[in-house]
């Protein structure tokens, strides 16, 4: 197994660091250009939960990322150092004309996640939150 | 972030807002919906996304706005230029019930 390890600290502007990690990480894997954007994007929305969410956007707190590659599928964990949480909602969640009227445009991060992955976990307690993603090697994907 | 982050252009009934940043996230999100006004738009309103190469749900939440200011005014808004991965996304997310496809050639009547 490889892993590439990155640490930011919890301000937006590096999650764009972390994207571009995906996106290398991703040709490396050989994975096809779509599967490459879901990538990116699975990942966008967990490192920025991980920053609001989870650091509340303190720079202080590190959101880690690692991207972990095997030969039948790739692992991403991204751990915040947050106070852990109860409960996570990866339910479909779409717009929605009385949410548009209420002012409610947020909350599509998970949804995305878990559509885009192949599949996902999380596990939390008191000292963080951890978000593992796996994407699966397909017979189409080829090392490089 | 500078408020340069999109493009209006207009003629007749028309906007086009050409959308210069190559990243809708959550760092150009306040910059974008700062643009999501009914003056910033026409009755058909166009939010062209020919420079961008991503787009995530902070990036969606920001264009949103453009959709509430839309509807408060009664004006359709449209979406062009928009990549075959950003069409599947904004189906996953029924964004386009609100911001449909239009093709450019779709709008030299109005030019």
């Amino acid at each position: 197994m490889q892993r590439v390890l990155v640490n930011i600290p919890s301000v937006p502007i590096f999650e764009r660091v972390i994207r571009a990690s995906a996106d290398e990480v991703g040709r490396a894997l050989g994975f096809s250009a779509e599967r490459i954007e879901d990538l990116k994007l699975a990942v966008s929305e967990a490192v920025n939960n991980a920053i609001d969410h989870g650091n509340q956007r303190q720079p202080g707190k590190l959101v880690e990322v690692v991207f972990a590659l095997d030969s039948d599928k790739l692992e991403v964990h991204i751990r915040d150092e947050g106070d852990g949480v109860d409960h996570v909602d990866f339910s479909r969640k779409i717009v929605e004309d009385h949410n548009l009227d209420a002012g409610m445009h947020r909350g599509f991060g998970m949804y995305l996640i878990s559509a885009l992955v192949d599949d996902c976990e999380v596990s939390s307690s008191q000292s963080g939150t951890t978000l593992t993603l796996r994407l699966y090697r397909k017979d189409n994907d080829h090392d490089k | 972030m500078t408020s340069e982050v999109i493009h209006r252009e207009e003629f007749g009934d028309v906007a086009v807002l050409h959308i210069l940043t190559n990243s809708v996230d959550a760092v150009s999100a306040s910059a974008i919906e700062a643009t999501a006004t009914a003056s910033a738009m026409r009755p058909i309103t166009v939010l062209d996304f020919a420079n961008v190469a991503f787009i995530n749900s902070a990036g969606i939440s920001a264009l949103l706005k453009f959709v509430v200011s839309a509807k408060k005014s009664g004006y359709t808004l449209y979406a062009m230029n928009v990549t075959p991965h950003h069409q599947k996304v904004f189906k996953m997310v029924e964004m386009s019930r609100f911001m449909p496809p239009i093709e450019e050639r779709d709008l030299a009547a109005y030019r």
